[in-house]
């Protein structure tokens, strides 16, 4: 049997690697080896996705020790939450290296990045060690840091210095809630599957130990008012790193969300559960109105992320509020599905706002119109991703949408006017489509070039699958409900 | 395959089909709805059968989507199927001289397939999505001149307005799914426990949204700016009618309190908008806001307690809508807009066209023996056995008295005066739509025997002589009045605030519109000083490491001090002639100011690279335990 989650999760790796040992290698073969790379990736997380996950805790693990004296040891795994995760970051970092294959500015070290960020990427999401855990967790803003200050926009050094600054110190409070739960155990440890099973800690030290992860992760998700990096560092990003940071990097903090604070001091949740569904609500409606008095495309499409991540708080905090198993089940899934959605479709929209802008050298919306005309396939994969985002049925926001507002509504009934948010992004997205693509063509734009052949392999695959999320979210959902309807509080 | 696919599938492959090829559309598209038509025909003939056909499809979890044909759905599929038919021959000849065929020709199609969807919906999900995707697709439509601003405005707001009040038919399907445990419609009828008045009243908000009641009225007269086909199939068989048809099909779970908050928004609807509809002086913008007030006149019906009146209405409306609508196209073309300067007498120069628009006129009036005679009569019944017989049957008499004015004054300027008319292209297919519309607007009545049978509903108290002649009456006066009286005579005062569409204090742009946006650029403000505050903390971190700078700067300095000491030192030396010591201190000295210059150009002020230094060691540690960890193994 094939140590399939090891060979998925180090495969990136391998190729950086490669390409930093080779002699003066071309662009060209730098691209080539990493998309390689990355597709090889992909195949691997597919035949997890193949494998599939059992009701039952974790599946696929795959174990080596490491530090035997203080429990620490290589331990990988996945179930119905962090499977769906795998296999968003396998696509989105194979269509961001496509996307990037144009790049001919030190190709090698940025791509370099980007294989090490997806090794850990997935390493986030797979790790079933605290330790490992978070060395993935912090190695990640180190690459991210560096794709923003070597190949971002005007500003860049002073935007990737407050991000990393920011969510450096903001991870500091995990490591304390995991040395926490280390020395809460009773035969201390690391494995995180050993935390879910008994949580260790009770009463105050699990409040604290909440507290401190529910700071971390609300930088990462980012939630009101911890998400001020958010829109610095996404103006400021190269597409690629904006695809990856909103796409992935954001559901680090979700995915803890629910790993490490549901899972692992799920009684202090639920005495919490109520505040955390205020800041839920709070992130959604407010990340909406700012959306909606952007003019800057990249912004806009940042705060929609801010508003889509506000529901996933929500479903979360109504799973852990919830007695009845049924809707922890259905918020949960919704939650979930939200994740993998926002990936689909905000990596599509932060790609063809990078397609925009390196046309137009511009992202003021004020400055376009017309542009469906001018530049159609680009216009109408813009339009798809629009509705997408604004959560129309029949794409991949509607069926996570829809069950994070169901389980609400049977939990804390009041809650519900975060749903307001859904016509405030609604708004938001048919201003911006009538400023960019309708209206008379201006003249300014006439000789814009349609999309490329690899600019449609790198964004095309997102939007056909946002349409299968859409039409039939079964093929995600059965996975995911397959985890959270087995799992115990 | 299961039937209820029949209505469905259709129109949904030849969007498909459209996309993918994107040549032939029209014939596609023609075919999509044809095949559907008869699938919906072959629908009714099963349900007639078996009383109903069901589909279980793959949804979410515990919550299947569900396609159920019952005998009121599976006539609404052939009501639907039959508009949507005749208004595309119709478009064959109408687009003719338009770019755009296949995006047109999609749109249709798949707006049509939604539309099935939505009526054959048997739980409340697909029916929520449906409902949304139609928005869509009559965004697009409505957007089909996306370059002109006021097609790209009107489409802009129609989707706004139907969403905002979307949010209605959310908050009501999640509160009806937890109080009968499962996402089936039918279970949610049938509880007994009821749902709470305010799902009721939840769901008549998504109504009004889409049925443009008032005040969510404004969005449905902009709308205009589409093709007109398209205006054809928003307004009688798809978009708007969706708003009644949901009322219709749960009239069933309102409770009295709703009921009568339907009843009472149906009642100022249907006179608000007939008194918009006789200011109007654009014919197009006459026959939305009638469209607004004549599903007014059903909203009563379904709040008095019949919403089989309502249904027949509804059936009846849709061939006498889409009629008007078609000819008002033709008109359209053969005078290059819809205005009535731009219109005089265009009637006489096109003769079939203007009797067909005639003919739906006097339906819509409620002239014998015409099929809005019967169904308004049965709407008026209704209005007059309700619990607020006073209120309702007034606002619906008033109604139907200003259909009659509204018709006649609009007959009145297709017939009288002339003007420039140009040939119109694709006459044949135009012809053949809107006469396929006509007959059924005519004798549609003369079904509504067997068809109430065949429904199986709670049949409304049979229209007594009273109500005939009250009725008639209306008619009659509403047709006089508006032939004879000018508009701004009959209307008084009111005439300009009616012109201007009954806002009330700037509408709901001003209510509703500008507080969000001035909220939103609160939000923006607030977002703004935090950016700059969060980019502070960047702005620190580079001080900082200007600072380091400075200070490696002076240790270099000093380094190169100690490197001159020491070459001054070496001289000395040398002058001493002690080779040995002089070579050790010449490497010494090489030495030291290696190290300054590598400090220098490792520590060259910017941080970034201090990072990097840091990252590396990271990275570095981080294979080692990895590399640790594998050989432990």
């Amino acid at each position: 049997m094939l140590p399939l989650v090891s060979l998925t999760l180090f495969l990136p790796l391998v190729g950086a690697v490669l390409i930093l040992c080779l002699p003066k290698p071309t662009a060209r073969t730098v691209h080539g080896i990493a998309i390689v790379s990355a597709a090889l990736t992909l195949v691997g997380a597919l035949a997890m996705w193949l494998q599939g996950v059992s009701g039952d805790g974790f599946s696929q693990v795959e174990e080596l020790e490491w530090m035997p004296v203080i429990g620490a040891a290589y331990r990988v795994g996945v179930d119905g939450i962090s499977l769906p995760l795998v296999l968003l970051s396998a696509v989105l970092f194979l269509v961001s290296l496509i996307y990037a294959s144009s790049l001919r500015d030190r190709p090698r070290a940025y791509v370099a990045l980007i294989l090490l960020l997806e090794t850990t990427a997935i390493g986030t999401f797979t790790a079933l060690d605290g330790i490992l855990f978070y060395v993935f967790f912090e190695v990640s803003l180190v690459s991210m840091y560096f794709m923003i200050a070597g190949w971002g926009h005007e500003d860049r050094q002073r935007a990737a210095l407050m991000f990393f600054i920011y969510t450096l110190l903001g991870s500091l409070p995990l490591l304390l809630a995991i040395l926490g739960l280390y020395l809460g155990s009773p035969d201390p440890t690391f494995d995180m599957r050993a935390w879910i099973a008994n949580p260790p800690l009770e009463g105050a030290v699990a409040m604290w130990a909440l507290i401190a992860m529910l700071i971390t992760f609300a930088v990462k998700i980012p939630a009101i008012p911890l998400h001020t990096w958010l829109p610095a560092a996404h103006v400021q990003a190269p597409t690629v790193g904006s695809v990856i940071l909103a796409g992935i990097m954001l559901k680090f903090g979700t995915y803890g969300l629910v790993r490490f604070a549901l899972q692992m001091t799920p009684d202090a949740f639920r005495e919490a559960g109520i505040v955390v569904l205020f800041f839920g609500v709070v992130s959604a409606i407010y990340g909406a109105f700012a959306a909606l008095a952007q003019t800057d495309l990249k912004r806009l499409v940042a705060y929609t992320s801010v508003n889509h991540m506000g529901y996933v708080i929500v479903g979360v905090a109504a799973a852990a509020l919830t007695l009845d198993p049924a809707i922890r089940a259905t918020a949960l899934d919704g939650a979930v599905l939200q994740m993998f959605s926002h990936g689909l479709v905000t990596g599509a929209l932060f790609l063809l706002v990078g397609m925009i802008q390196e046309r137009t050298h511009t992202r003021e919306m004020g400055e376009f119109g017309g542009l469906l005309k001018t530049v159609p396939l680009l216009g109408w994969f813009f339009v798809l991703a629009a509705f997408a985002s604004l959560g129309l049925p029949g794409l991949a926001h509607f069926p996570a949408e829809f069950q994070i507002f169901l389980a609400t509504l049977g939990t804390a009934p009041i809650a519900v006017i975060v749903i307001l948010g859904i016509a405030i992004i609604a708004g938001t997205f048919l201003k911006a489509l009538r400023e960019i693509f309708l209206g008379e063509p201006r003249d300014r734009w006439n000789r814009m070039p349609d999309l490329s052949p690899r600019e449609i392999l790198a964004v095309a695959p997102l939007l056909v699958l946002t349409v299968a999320t859409g039409v039939a979210p079964s093929w995600v959902l059965d996975v995911i409900h397959r985890t959270t309807s087995a799992l115990v509080l | 395959m299961n039937a209820v696919l029949l209505p469905i599938l259709p129109p949904l492959i030849a969007a498909l089909a459209v996309l993918l090829l994107r040549r032939g559309s029209a014939v596609l598209a023609l075919a999509g709805a044809t095949l559907n038509l008869a699938g919906s025909l072959w629908l009714i003939a099963r349900v007639v059968d078996v009383q109903t056909e069901t589909l279980l499809l793959p949804g979410l979890p515990d919550m299947p989507l569900r396609l159920v044909a019952g005998p009121m759905t599976s006539l609404l599929t052939v009501a639907v199927a039959t508009v949507a038919t005749f208004v595309l021959i119709y478009a064959v000849g109408y687009m003719k001289r338009e770019s755009g065929q296949a995006r047109f020709y999609a749109v249709m199609s798949l707006f049509l397939a939604a539309m099935q969807a939505l009526v054959l919906a048997g739980d409340w999900i697909l029916l929520l999505a449906s409902w949304e995707l139609i928005s869509l697709c009559s965004y697009l439509l409505i957007g089909f001149w996306f370059q002109r601003p006021e097609a790209a405005n009107a489409a802009t707001r129609a989707f706004l307005y139907t969403r905002s009040a979307d949010l209605g038919l959310y908050v009501a399907i999640f509160i009806l799914i937890g109080s009968a445990g499962t996402s089936e419609i039918a279970a949610s009828l049938e509880a007994d426990a009821g749902a709470p008045t305010i799902a009721g009243l939840l769901l008549l908000l998504a109504a009004m949204g889409k049925s443009a009641q008032v005040p969510l009225q404004d969005w449905l007269m902009r709308a205009m700016a589409g093709p007109t086909p398209v205006s054809a199939l928003l307004h009688s068989a798809t978009l708007v009618a969706a708003g009644a048809i949901l009322l219709i099909r749960s009239a069933p779970l309102l409770t009295p309190e709703a009921l009568f908050a339907v009843g009472i928004v149906g009642g100022i609807t249907t006179v608000a908008a007939g008194v918009i509809a006789l200011a109007e002086r654009d014919l197009k913008r006459v026959l939305a806001a009638s469209t607004a007030s004549q599903y007014g006149l059903m909203l009563i019906a379904v709040g008095a307690g019949v919403p089989l009146a309502a249904l027949l209405h509804l059936l009846a409306h849709a061939a006498i809508k889409s009629t008007l609508f078609l000819a008002a196209g033709d008109f359209q073309h053969a005078r290059e807009g819809t205005g009535f300067d731009q219109l005089k007498g265009v009637g006489r120069a096109r003769p079939w066209s203007f009797g067909g628009f005639a003919l739906a006129a006097m339906a819509l009036a409620g002239i014998p023996p015409l099929s809005g005679f019967f169904s308004k009569d049965a709407v008026i019944a209704a209005a007059l056995s309700a619990p607020g017989a006073v209120l309702l049957g007034a606002l619906a008499l008033v109604g139907t008295l200003l259909t009659g004015a509204y018709m006649a004054r609009a007959l009145r300027v297709l017939w009288q005066g002339s003007g420039d008319t140009r040939p119109v292209e694709g006459t044949g297919w135009m012809r053949a739509g809107i006469w396929g519309l006509a007959i059924p607007a005519a004798v549609l009545g003369l079904a509504f025997g067997p068809l109430e049978k065949m429904l199986d509903l709670a049949a409304p108290e049979t229209a007594g002589i009273v109500v005939i002649v009250l009725g008639l009456v209306a008619a009659l006066g509403g047709l006089a009045l508006g032939w004879l009286v000018p508009a701004q005579r009959l209307l008084g005062p009111a005439h300009q605030w009616a012109e201007s569409g009954l806002v009330v204090a700037g509408g709901l742009t001003a209510w509703v519109g500008r507080p969000a946006m001035a909220v939103a650029g609160g939000c923006n403000r607030l977002e703004n000083h935090l950016y700059a505050a969060a980019l502070g903390i960047g702005d620190a971190a580079l001080s900082i490491a200007r600072g380091g700078e400075r200070l490696e700067k002076r240790l270099y300095q000093d380094v190169l001090g100690v490197g001159r000491a020491n070459l001054a030192v070496g001289r000395w030396v040398r002058g001493g002639d002690e080779r040995g010591i002089d070579g050790l201190i010449f490497a010494l000295v090489a030495a030291v100011q290696a190290l300054g210059a590598r400090a220098r150009s490792l520590q060259s002020g910017m941080i970034h690279h201090s990072l990097a230094i840091s990252a590396v060691a990271i990275a570095v540690l981080f294979v080692v335990i990895l590399f640790s960890a594998s050989l432990s193994f």
